[in-house]
């Protein structure tokens, strides 16, 4: 496409509304917390003092296991969403167009209703007295009620319940685009069908799998409000332990902001990981 | 229902074309062979195998696929290997036999690219190098051309009959294309309405037509009712009316014996008509009317044009061959003579009606039209 310089002017013009308020409300606030990262905590806030016990805390491993209960976490989500949402995706771009819409307001639903109730009504459903266990000891399934709530297991479940629509959507769309009679060409030529899902459809939805993965992988690394409120205290992950820096006095405003960096360095880390692999898996029309 | 009552058998090493406007079936025909459709009942056969419980990865047959289908995610040489791949052949021997495959398919010096980066003519190419690859015994073409220009189907088309004479193996073609049928194909088998309505070589059908459908579907006819008042040794005496209660007569040859009095229909091909202004030196075998030009379309290489004889539209072909006649100088709403030999006329024992017409040739049904005058003479 080849615009002349009128109207890439113009384009410049229309971009920067977005422009500015991004580089105002985004980077600024970034360059915010690298610089409090350095400098010395107070009981409420900073002194405007060069200090780099912060960062030296971090790269000395303190925080290590929060930081490795969050990775956990944040594979686990990821790989279990990955696992649910591809039938999911497969089976809704499969269906006719009514059925479709359909299917897919249904996945979208749950995002009518503010993410704390809807939190609060799992911590009802898995509770000692809770609906989950209630039916279980109906049925006979078990004798004495499950302790699910605040447990690892909680977590992971209300994570994978609350970020499945960001994997299901990314691979909808791929999968929707998707030229099946690919797969009758793949069988014609002896492929069967479970070989012509991996050699066919698979490689053309690592786009989808890819965007699902960003969208997934990177809030649950840093997610805060889940463990927070069905979650096992005794184990805290990162984004509890930023917050308790802010919150409990005295205040540590340097080592939430080193913690924050420290995320966001392992999230970059992540995604080039990532950005390597598919490169790699050859698959063209992708990045 | 879109296949019905299909029985038909295939000769090993042919070029068989299935040949039909769409929606009649033909595609849904060659997806059964594939094995991406089950019949309701009957069998598919190839060789002594019944194949109709097989799934498709297990049929001795590869498709061509309208639009190709590549996988675009794999470059030429990958998609060519892969149905050895998925077979777990030994990889020198892929080596050697795609290389074999994409020199019999001129594309060795592509091998490397992706199917977004190379043509429609080459993607074809592939496709074929990739099919052919697994030895089928049968090769399925699903309207393989439909998606090139012109220039390149032609071209194409004339390559497809050099690979199938190299290979060796059974082609069977779906196509709507009545010039690639008839230029490609050992035999036709012309379909409507899911079933099989004439089945023959492209000569036979063309020159031979069985019944209406297959006369007006493969190239373009003239279609004249009358009634039998004769039947001699060698032709059939026929009146027909033109409107007005006026009547032309024409004599035709017959395959079979109609009776006298009954309604028939006689199929002209526009080519076979001759038009001149000068009214032609009286002979014996020849049938002889009188008409109006109605219409004249230049097309290059002839002329059509359409003559009014009565209530008929008679469409007449005609090479610009000074030799012959004069025809340049025609024009419209000039009166001219039709003449055409007897053996040039095919009967065929239906009545014209619109449902046999197929969806393309409606357009041009012989219009009954209210006012006329010129008479048709028989000579």
């Amino acid at each position: 496409m080849k615009s002349n310089t009128n109207s890439s002017k113009l384009d410049y013009l229309l971009a920067a509304p977005t422009l500015i308020w991004l580089t105002v409300f985004f980077l600024v606030p970034y360059f915010i917390v690298l610089i409090y990262g350095f400098l010395t905590p107070d009981i409420f806030d900073v002194k405007f003092e060069f200090n780099l016990d912060a960062y030296r805390q971090l790269f000395e491993g303190t925080y290590f296991r929060p930081f490795l209960l969050s990775v956990k976490l944040a594979i686990t989500t990821t790989l279990l969403c990955i696992l649910i949402a591809y039938p999911v995706a497969y089976l809704i771009a499969r269906a006719s167009d009514k059925l479709k819409n359909t299917l897919l307001i249904l996945i979208i639903i749950p995002f009518w209703t503010n993410l704390i109730i809807r939190i609060f009504s799992w911590r009802i459903f898995l509770s000692y007295n809770g609906v989950l266990n209630d039916i279980l000891l109906k049925i006979g399934l078990i004798s004495q009620p499950l302790e699910i709530m605040r447990t690892d297991l909680a977590v992971i479940m209300v994570m994978v319940y609350v970020y499945l629509p960001y994997m299901i959507l990314p691979l909808y769309s791929v999968l929707e685009k998707l030229d099946f009679t690919l797969l009758h060409a793949a069988m014609d030529l002896g492929a069967t069908e479970v070989k012509s899902f991996f050699k066919i459809t698979l490689p053309l939805s690592l786009e989808g799998i890819f965007a699902g993965v960003l969208l997934v992988f990177i809030p649950s690394l840093g997610t805060y409000l889940i463990p927070q409120l069905v979650g096992d205290q005794r184990s805290l992950y990162v984004g509890q332990v930023i917050t308790y820096k802010i919150k409990n006095i005295p205040r540590n405003w340097p080592m939430a902001s080193a913690l924050s960096f420290g995320l966001l360095i392992l999230v970059a880390i992540f995604l080039l990981i990532g950005y390597i692999l598919l490169r790699k898996s050859k698959v063209r029309g992708v990045v | 229902m879109a296949v019905d009552g299909v029985d038909l058998t295939i000769k090993p090493g042919e070029l068989f074309s299935f040949l039909g406007p769409s929606g009649c079936g033909k595609t849904t025909l060659l997806r059964m062979i594939a094995g991406f459709e089950t019949p309701l009942n009957g069998n598919i056969y190839i060789g002594d195998q019944d194949i109709i419980e097989l799934p498709p990865y297990k049929r001795p047959v590869n498709t061509i696929f309208q639009n190709y289908s590549l996988f675009p995610h794999m470059t030429v040489w990958d998609n060519v290997a892969f149905g050895l791949k998925v077979r777990k052949t030994p990889l020198p021997e892929i080596k050697e036999r795609v290389s074999e495959m994409l020199d019999l398919v001129k594309m060795s010096d592509q091998h490397s690219k992706y199917p977004d980066q190379i043509s429609g003519g080459q993607k074809q190419r592939v496709a074929i190098a990739r099919a052919l690859i697994n030895k089928p015994e049968v090769l399925l073409l699903d309207e393989p051309l439909a998606a090139l220009d012109l220039k390149l189907r032609q071209h194409m088309l004339i390559e497809l009959m050099n690979i199938h004479e190299a290979v060796g193996i059974t082609f069977i073609y779906v196509t709507h294309d009545q010039g690639e049928a008839m230029s490609i194909s050992d035999r036709v088998a012309v379909m409507n309405r899911g079933k099989i309505v004439q089945e023959g070589p492209p000569d036979d059908i063309y020159e031979r037509p069985s019944s209406i459908f297959s006369a007006y579907f493969i190239g373009e006819t003239n279609l004249i009712t009358g009634e039998v008042i004769g039947i001699e040794d060698e032709y059939v005496q026929l009146k027909c009316p033109m409107g007005d209660g006026e009547f032309f007569e024409i004599d035709s040859t017959f395959h079979f014996k109609p009776e006298i009095g009954s309604q028939i229909t006689v199929s002209l091909r526009p080519e076979k008509i001759a038009i001149s202004r000068h009214k032609p030196k009286v002979e014996d075998d020849i049938n002889l009317v009188k008409g109006v030009i109605e219409d004249i379309l230049y097309l290059g290489s002839h002329t059509q044009y359409i003559v009014t004889v009565g209530n008929h539209n008679i469409r007449v072909f005609s090479q610009h061959k000074r030799v012959y006649f004069d025809d340049a100088a025609l024009d419209w709403e000039e009166e001219v003579w039709l003449f055409w030999h007897d053996t040039d006329s095919w009967l065929i024992n239906e009545l014209p009606d619109e449902d046999r017409m197929p969806a393309e040739g409606k357009a041009h049904f012989p219009k009954f039209k209210k006012h006329s005058s010129v008479l048709g003479d028989r000579i």
